[in-house]
């Protein structure tokens, strides 16, 4: 797998399984919540995501559960999921900071004085 | 519950749109967490939410776009889209003389302008790097 920037969509969802295993609607409420309401995910969308996920070895099926008659699966991070997680927090990290330090560095030029 | 069975029917009729493979292993879950997300009392799926996996129901319907697509991507756009105008216009002028069946083509046309759509989105999801920037937060 390439080292390309992964999506927002599954930054969030990786983060969100960084605490533990998870089932779909746990996944949707705690990306909402991790994104300060800003991402609400359809089931559409994370399907789609927790299928490439789990193809390239990133996330992996945890449990299964019957609750309310309904299944739920729970999803867990493979250590390659970590990894990749770990990795692109650190990239994350960088870029802000540079951003940050060039802000501060030239405070009248910036948007970010109004 | 005769809400929750209407809606309960009213996704599944949204769900029948994947392909088989993916139903057979992910109908019920998927179920499962739309029942989850409804309002109490809710009986028709949002429209974000039908749009959503009407459209991730359409890309697993029709793959994703071959490498060699994603490779070439702007004389590929431009093929679906002109092979699709194509169609339009002989839709149109066949029947402009009488024959209603072109009306037919509409549905190939529909599908070029898909395709041509679907590459032109993966390209775009592809060249953007971690998605929207935060606004700077103030110090």
């Amino acid at each position: 797998m390439s080292k390309r920037a992964v999506q927002e969509v599954t930054f969030l969802i990786l983060t969100a399984l960084a605490g533990g295993s998870q089932h779909g609607y746990g996944i949707i409420t705690d990306v909402e919540e991790i994104s300060q309401r800003r991402v609400r995910l359809g089931a559409g969308t994370l399907y789609a995501a927790l299928d490439r996920l789990r193809e390239d070895g990133l996330i992996e099926v945890d449990r299964e559960e019957i609750v309310d008659s309904r299944l739920r699966r729970y999803y867990r991070l493979t250590n390659d999921g970590s990894e990749r997680l770990a990795e692109e927090a650190a990239r994350l990290r960088a870029n802000a900071q540079v951003a940050i330090a060039r802000l501060k560095s030239n405070p009248t030029d910036g948007v970010a004085t109004a | 519950m005769t809400e929750s069975t209407d809606l309960e029917r009213r996704y599944r009729r949204l769900l029948a749109f994947y392909p088989k493979p993916f139903r057979r292993e992910r109908e019920q879950e998927v179920l499962s967490v739309l029942m989850e997300g409804a309002r109490a009392g809710q009986r028709w799926p949002r429209r974000a939410e039908a749009t959503d996996l009407l459209k991730h129901a359409m890309a697993m319907m029709f793959g994703r776009p071959t490498s060699h697509e994603l490779r070439h991507p702007t004389p590929w756009v431009l093929l679906r889209v002109v092979v699709g105008l194509w169609l339009l216009i002989l839709t149109v002028f066949l029947c402009h003389i009488g024959q209603w069946w072109a009306l037919a083509l509409l549905a190939p046309a529909v599908l070029q302008f898909y395709l041509g759509y679907r590459v032109a989105i993966v390209v775009d999801r592809e060249r953007q790097v971690g998605g929207p920037p935060s606004p700077p937060s103030p110090a």
